[in-house]
């Protein structure tokens, strides 16, 4: 039991954090605001060089073949550095095809994905966008070799950057045990996709997609027609573990903005960090995203060893939409009027902190399916305890 | 990164956990639950020595001093078990740290060794009426006289005082040198003439607290020193270096398996409780707010947990803390205190009957721990001076 990164994990990390200090200054996430494409290619193609596209894939298709914990060490400095790239749909699908596509779709996939050749997204939420099989309205029929979709799939990231997404669909009726679903990988330019684009918080590229007789060979399927709700479940744990990373890695800086702004804004004749008033609202900062960041270490931990993972994930989720929006808006308040000004920096972090928190789960979301786990299942509990997820 | 322990830590809490089920009697449980006694009943003591004799105390000192050399991890699990039902073995508050950190051999020799067998417990004397929070303030005289010093002074909130052996104390012996210089620490014998305890009783005194309490104590104490005299060789440390052999003592008692479970453990028994009861047939299980609540409350628990895991990560690997001991110290004694009042607002009237009540839920655990869960973040370090050290020590912002 050692919970502190140890000297490999803390090597990545350090080496992820000098490149991207290097290369990803604040003024490039603020142009990609405004960038069709959605995303630095330039930053991409640099990051492809150094490996992290495939730091967790199995080495046999070309990656680096270490736990998902080094990924989210790399996603939490991407976060920190509000790094204009879609690494993390592109993880989040890859890893999805790692666990659970078939031979064949790991081959295709898998080595263009860890060599940064392949950009990918995953469409699971609709309009109803709770993280549940029964949310999953978007119809599939199987017509012939084909899977034939018609419906809407919304809260789409990187949509136009991407060329493949791993898409749920409903091939039949919801069931007690959540079959029906079937999970697949549509690539984006398929026939019968309409693209809406949205204008959001954070300012990056999400869409609105609505599929119209979209036709794709039933060899895309990952595992069997109807049995696709673990597989996605599993791909939104993972996913949500790595946003939650990328999350606290972004609070972490925009609380480490606030304490330097404190050292050195001077009022009332003397630099604000002199009064309690502001360095209790710090430490609680610095508590509030160390709290996250532990719950969120454990989750990937979780998930390297095999164990159960899902109650842990939605524990971290949970606490980070609520901690982490705390500490940027009180690096908002410590800041004051100057903060808020388009020209500061600052609210790059603020608005991104604040959109990541409403995307993968809702904290009511999340803490009912830690109460589930908690109060409908017998036996006593305890901290700590392996819990089953239940739903 | 590794969160789990080890199959053989596994194993020593297994080992733990038997002791306890074949050992805590109903005896034993009966003299734990005596606040006079103050968990220290004859048939408590015997089997205390069944604890020693297995090693299970001070795993971690070095074996010349009775410990195993063993990890700090093992000594959590052990104290962590013990804790559960009400049992302190061992623990940071021992005094211990800092004998093992600042003592001389002699000093080593002398108390080590009886902590582990049980028959050495420090009562601590820091505060004093006019120095709180604001520790450094202490008036509490020690001169230096021939190869004696004399003491004179009061301390408060000594809560051991009325049983321990000895107390650990904290005194000035440089009144002219600026106040964190001019302080020492002495371990002196309770039975030396001159020192008078007298009895504070909380607000816990009656009824008194069920076990399972956070500070459930009925009594604490204040202790007059009067012409204290003794000898030179009960000094701590280096005479005026008495504030940072101190201050390694006190952080090393902010973490720890007992400071974690006084702050988390109505979380699981809230959720076992609401787990197997109701309330005049109303299943507060099925209720969305309740549900939600009592998740959030949980996920705050895992970040004390898991803050303690960290602060004894950072004491295994040898590392040096700067603010983490006084994060957890913020974050866990207003958690417990959150949990604590969403409780009450759970079980409502309820939620207010103590102890021996008609009607009391849990023989009124969750009304006594209103008393006692705001305690945690005043007793030891008030979560203020926390923050001010997370602030100043971890994130160097200035003092004011």
């Amino acid at each position: 039991m050692n919970v502190l990164p140890n000297e490999e994990e803390l090597m990545v990390k350090n080496a992820a954090r000098e490149f991207l200090e290097a290369e990803c200054p604040p003024s490039l996430a603020r142009a990609i605001e405004q960038d069709e494409r959605g995303y630095s290619v330039e930053l991409w193609e640099k990051m492809a060089s150094l490996g992290w596209f495939g730091i967790s894939l199995p080495e046999s298709h070309g990656g680096g073949g270490l736990p998902v914990t080094y990924l989210g060490l790399i996603l939490e400095e991407c976060g920190r550095a509000i790094a204009p790239v879609p690494f993390h749909s592109t993880a989040t699908a890859a890893l999805a095809v790692a666990r659970h596509g078939s031979a064949d779709q790991q081959q295709a996939i898998l080595p263009r994905a860890a060599r940064g050749d392949l950009i990918m997204t995953w469409a699971v939420q609709e309009q109803d966008p709770r993280l549940r099989a029964d949310a999953i309205q978007c119809r599939a029929e199987v017509d012939g070799d084909n899977l034939v979709i018609r419906g809407v799939k919304h809260f789409v990231d990187n949509y136009s950057a991407a060329e493949l997404m791993v898409t749920a669909v409903r091939t039949a009726a919801p069931t007690s045990d959540n079959e029906g679903i079937t999970l697949v990988i549509v690539p984006t330019n398929a026939a019968g996709i309409a693209e809406t684009r949205l204008t959001t918080l954070a300012k990056d590229s999400q869409s609105k997609l609505t599929m119209d007789g979209v036709r794709v060979p039933l060899s895309n399927v990952i595992g069997e027609v109807n049995q696709g709700w673990p597989a996605t479940s599993d791909m939104l744990d993972i996913g949500t573990a790595l946003l939650c990373a990328q999350i606290t890695g972004a609070a972490r800086k925009d609380a480490e903005m606030a304490i330097d702004y404190a050292k050195n804004r001077v009022a009332f004749g003397r630099p604000i960090a002199g009064f309690q008033s502001i360095q209790h609202l710090c430490a609680d900062m610095i508590v509030w995203t160390d709290g996250a960041q532990l719950l969120t270490y454990e989750a990937l931990w979780k998930l390297d060893s095999g164990l159960p993972f899902g109650v842990e994930v939605s524990q971290a989720k949970a606490f980070t939409n609520d901690k982490c929006q705390a500490t940027v808006r009180s690096s908002q308040q410590i800041h004051g009027g100057i903060g808020f000004m388009m020209e500061f920096d600052l609210h790059l972090w603020y608005r991104r902190v604040t959109a990541w928190t409403m995307r993968l789960g809702t904290s009511f979301e999340h803490r009912a399916r830690v109460a589930r786990a908690l109060l409908d299942q017998p036996g006593q509990v305890r901290l700590g305890m392996n819990l089953q997820p239940v739903g | 990164m590794e969160f789990a322990f080890t199959p053989e830590q596994e194993a020593l809490r297994s080992e733990v956990q038997q002791f306890i089920a074949e050992n805590v009697t109903p005896e034993i449980v009966a003299e734990l639950e005596d606040t006079g006694i103050r968990r220290r009943g004859p048939k408590t003591r015997e089997m205390y020595k069944g604890i020693a004799e297995r090693g299970w105390i001070g795993i971690s000192w070095p074996k010349e001093y009775g410990g195993q050399a063993g990890s700090r991890i093992d000594q959590y699990i052990v104290e962590e078990e013990f804790a559960r039902v009400g049992i302190t073995v061992g623990g940071a508050g021992s005094g211990a740290p800092a004998i093992l950190a600042a003592g001389t051999e002699e000093q080593k020799q002398e108390f080590l060794p009886g902590i582990i067998r049980g028959e050495i417990s420090f009562a601590l004397g820091f505060t004093e009426p006019q120095a709180g929070a604001d520790l450094a303030g202490l008036q509490c005289r020690a001169v230096r006289d021939g190869d004696e010093y004399v003491i004179n002074g009061q301390k408060m909130y000594t809560t051991a005082a009325h049983y321990a052996t000895h107390i650990y104390l904290m005194a000035r012996t440089d009144p002219e040198a600026p106040r964190h210089r001019g302080i020492s620490i002495f371990l002196i014998p309770m039975d030396t003439p001159g020192i008078t305890v007298r009895p504070l009783w909380t607000i816990q005194n009656n009824p008194p607290a069920p076990l399972g309490t956070t500070y459930g104590d009925a009594r604490t104490n204040e202790t007059f020193f009067e012409n204290v005299r003794v000898p030179a060789s009960c000094m701590l440390g280096e005479e005026n270096q008495g504030w940072y052999v101190g201050a390694m003592g006190l952080n090393l008692d902010r973490v720890g398996a007992s400071r974690y479970l006084i702050s988390i453990q109505r979380d699981e028994d809230i959720v076992n409780w609401v787990k197997d009861n109701e309330i005049e047939g109303i299943a507060m299980r099925e209720d969305p707010t309740v549900r939600d609540r009592l998740a959030d409350m949980w996920i705050e628990g895992q970040v004390c947990r898991l803050m303690t895991l960290r602060s004894m990560s950072i004491v295994e690997s040898d590392g040096v803390f700067t603010y983490e001991g006084s994060a957890e110290k913020v974050f866990a004694p207003e958690h417990g205190v959150r949990t604590t009042e969403t409780i009450a607002q759970m079980l409502g009237p309820y939620g207010q009957l103590l102890n021996g009540s008609e009607d009391a839920v849990e023989d009124g655990v969750f009304a006594h721990n209103l008393m006692g869960a705001f305690q945690s973040g005043i007793n030891h370090g008030s979560v203020q001076v926390m923050r001010d050290q997370v602030a100043r020590r971890g994130l160097g912002m200035p003092r004011v």
